[in-house]
């Protein structure tokens, strides 16, 4: 069984690759690094999908969903820094956990 | 074809209005375009000034939409030729009835918008467009029948919320909460798009009957299609369970409750949860409706029971201990989170009858909870907002008719008759025992009487406290806008409260158009 | 080892070299370096699974438009804006706790998956047209069109919510207000929570 050659190798990359972005997201407090924590997340939930729409060939359906996801991604990343952005003119800082005066 | 467009008119309707509110804004003559910010830098901003007239326009479309999804029901959307837009949209009676609440929670939503801006002086016309487009992609959450169609959806509800949360720029705790809700809201996404690529692939389909036939010719052995199965559905779960915001996953709800401006805040509060419970209760009916994914053993009721449990208790004991009635809200809201995944798990062996209930439930409380965030907005105005329970000491005596909208509001939210907020409960609480839930249903009901601890502690203080001596007082604001708002929100609280019939034999048909 | 196998590896150790840059890098811009990293890593398997338009899509949208928005946000913030020490986290349990614990979550779940599979699922030998312009755009335009309809809308909200949200004041240098005290920003009656001595803010730019 060669490597790449079953699609179950692409699942497992897929999953370290959404572990690992699930845990930058956990343990960073720099909301940049926590926004391309969860660019990782999403990529993984591609590479996912177009890998298995290899097993489930008839059609594109992996594919296109992939595309949309993509889509949605660079949608959320523009609004994301939009908001780190004024945030960061308020606060003068990135890091998350400065973002305290909410609670009690 | 011409059927087709009739049968999507409410979401048509609305789309097109948004883009109208678009044009206004920018096309419109500004009432006020220079003027002077609190820190003392010149404004210069689309739509500044005139945020009466383009909140009334979008609640005019909103109402609109809310008036052609009754149409469609009556038209019965099925002879419509609803099948060329399957399943990605699914336009049924269960879809229009969500559409319906929707709109309506999306125009109150934005009639105190136009009211709170303006006094608050966040004149920004993009409220009204983002609002519009949130609803948008609420109603097409309800429509879904897709998974495709499900992340498309919520990410327009949830990126036109998030942005709804910031647009106060001036305010640190608006970013916060922007900020906050933003990095779970789309952390919960992205758990929820792996779940469902999961599910993809072990069943190669992304439309939710597909998956539940592939998932009901599953055979009994563990096989690798099973366990991606069942750890799909768990994920989702998961990335629901945060746009819902039950406990554990609620962290996000206080504080972007609180930090947002409280149009938003009730936005949020009614129509992003409403609409996540609209796809939630469809995916788990049509995909994951497999009696093997509906039981005890080794499907979701024993996890929607726990989010429950958990959400219905640890919601209740900290909105006890709040001083803020905005932060006493959000737990609130987190709490009825709790009551709704009761039906919810109830529909594990009463489909029909618990859908429905969830259904009621949801009207009633959407109402609610706008009007009661609405009478909050109402009982102050700039620089003098009501916020903590002290500020509302008095009230009662001095302004009684926000006093007895915000009251009538709390006592629907508390559950007690005459209104929506009873019926709700009983309804829900009657579909738990029905399916032989019984433990559920008494920690619902000890959770309900503790519950009504803290809403009537806004009662005491409105009507049994005067202000402390030299403390600030909250003074009601004045906005037309605002008072019809109350004014439409009382009377459909009161109108379900005296005839609920009505509604629930809606629901009803509802909820069998989903099964 | 055939040469598929041979990009495969290559593609997935850039994956996991970039995922883990990301993750563990104190610069933001080292760590758009490592998501750029992953990316290609990606788009080069997308190009081995015959997914040939996602790839150069992967690449366009990502790599040419994702990764380069982070950079230019990182360069408006000032680069040294996020690599501030990490070890000012106010609660020094709590990340590694969630990231532990979601580490065990993640373990359970694929170990299930692991278990559950007995059989490894090979490659079907796809259609010639597998992964072609032609053939997502057929998709793309003849089944998926309501959903590509719907993007409108969420790009519509996107645009507007970023603008409406993003723009500085006029008038206003950005940078120029930090705010030392949210009470300052506050109105209405203060609370106590208020009152609360809050951490001076770092000076920026």
């Amino acid at each position: 069984m060669l490597p790449g050659s079953v699609v179950e190798h692409y699942l497992a990359l897929s999953g370290a690759i959404f572990t690992l972005g699930a845990m930058g997201f956990l343990m960073r407090r720099n909301v940049l690094i926590q926004l391309m924590s969860i660019e990782l997340m999403l990529n993984a939930v591609n590479l996912l999908l177009v890998s298995y729409n290899r097993v489930h060939a008839g059609n594109m359906t992996g594919q296109v969903f992939a595309f949309f996801v993509i889509a949605v991604a660079a949608a959320e990343a523009a609004v994301g820094l939009a908001i780190v952005l004024s945030y960061f003119r308020i606060r003068g800082t990135v890091q998350s956990d400065e973002a305290d005066s909410l609670r009690h | 074809m011409i059927d087709l467009f009739i049968a999507l008119s409410p979401l048509l309707t609305v789309g097109f209005g948004g883009l109208l509110l678009m044009l206004a804004e920018a096309l419109g003559k500004p009432a006020n375009n220079t003027g002077m910010s609190p820190d003392g830098a010149v404004v210069v901003d689309a739509g500044a000034g005139r945020s009466e007239e383009l909140g009334l326009l979008a609640t005019v479309i909103l109402f609109s939409g809310a008036a052609s999804s009754m149409g469609v029901w009556l038209a019965d959307p099925a002879t419509l030729g609803v099948e060329l837009v399957s399943p990605w949209l699914q336009v049924d009676r269960y879809s229009l009835f969500f559409s319906f609440i929707l709109c309506i929670s999306g125009g109150l939503c934005t009639l105190l918008g136009g009211g709170y801006l303006e006094e608050h002086k966040i004149d920004r016309g993009e409220f009204f467009t983002l609002v519009v487009f949130s609803t948008v992609g609420a109603i097409a959450l309800g429509f879904a029948g897709d998974l495709l169609t499900v992340f498309v959806a919520l990410e327009t509800m949830s990126l036109g919320v998030y942005c709804m949360i910031g647009l106060r720029r001036s305010s640190p705790r608006a970013g916060e909460a922007a900020l906050k809700y933003f990095l779970l809201g789309s952390f919960a996404a992205a758990i929820m798009m792996f779940g469902a690529a999961l599910l993809y692939a072990a069943t190669g389909h992304t439309d939710l009957a597909g998956i539940g036939a592939f998932v009901g010719g599953l055979g009994g052995e563990a096989s690798g299609e099973t366990a991606m199965v069942i750890v799909g559905m768990l994920l989702m779960l998961i990335g629901m369970a945060f746009k819902i915001s039950a406990v554990p996953f609620h962290m996000w709800a206080p504080d972007a409750y609180e930090g947002a401006p409280t149009p938003t805040t009730s936005f949020m509060a009614a129509a992003v949860k409403t609409a996540a419970f609209a796809v939630l209760l469809r995916i788990l009916l049509i995909a994951f409706g497999d009696p093997r994914l509906m039981s005890w053993g080794a499907g979701w009721p024993p996890v929607m029971a726990c989010l429950s449990v958990l959400s219905m208790t640890i919601a209740n004991v900290i909105a006890g201990r709040q001083s803020s009635v905005k932060r006493m809200l959000a737990y609130s809201s987190i709490s009825h989170a709790g009551y709704l995944l009761m039906g919810v798990c109830a529909a594990m062996r009463l489909p029909e009858e618990a859908s429905a209930s969830v259904m009621f439930y949801l009207a009633g409380y959407c109402i609610s909870t706008i009007g009661a965030f609405g009478a909050l907005i109402l009982c102050g105005s700039r620089g003098k907002e009501a916020v903590s329970y002290a500020d509302l000491a008095g009230i009662g005596r001095r302004h009684p008719a926000a006093a007895a909208a915000f009251a009538l509001f709390v006592i629907s939210l508390a559950g007690m008759p005459p209104t929506a907020g009873f019926f709700g409960k009983l309804y829900v609480f009657r579909a738990t025992i029905d399916a032989e839930l019984y433990s559920l249903a008494i920690i619902g009901l000890l959770n309900s009487i503790v519950g009504a601890y803290y809403y009537m502690k806004v009662l005491v203080f409105m009507y049994m406290r005067e202000p402390i001596p030299g403390a600030p007082i909250a003074i009601p604001m004045r906005s037309s806008m605002v008072v019809s708002a109350l004014i439409i929100a009382a009377a459909l609280v009161v109108a379900i409260g005296v005839l609920p019939g009505a509604l629930l034999e809606m629901a009803a048909v509802a909820a069998a158009a989903l099964s | 080892m055939t040469p598929g196998s041979a990009l495969f590896i290559v593609s997935a150790v850039l994956c996991l070299a970039g995922a883990v840059t990301t993750v563990v890098s104190r610069s933001p811009v080292r760590a758009a370096m490592g998501l750029l990293g992953t990316i290609l890593g990606i788009a080069l398997l997308f190009l081995k699974l015959r997914a040939e338009f996602l790839s150069a899509i992967q690449l366009i949208v990502y790599a040419g438009a994702v990764v380069v928005l982070f950079v230019f946000v990182i360069m408006l913030l000032g680069t040294d804006a996020g690599s501030e020490p990490e070890s000012e986290a106010r609660s020094k349990i709590a990340p590694p706790l969630a990231g532990g614990m979601f580490l065990a979550f993640a373990t359970a779940l694929f170990g299930l998956l692991g278990g559950a599979i007995k059989t490894p699922t090979a490659f079907t030998v796809p259609s010639p047209d597998h992964g072609t312009i032609e053939a997502v755009g057929t998709e793309m335009f003849q089944n998926t069109l309501v959903p590509f309809e719907l993007t409108t809308a969420l790009l519509i909200v996107a645009v507007v919510g970023a603008i409406a949200v993003g723009r500085g004041r006029q008038g206003q240098k950005p940078n120029q207000r930090v705010i030392k005290n949210p009470q300052d920003f506050y109105v209405g009656p203060v609370m106590e929570r208020d009152n609360v001595s809050q951490p001076e803010p770092k000076e920026s730019v």
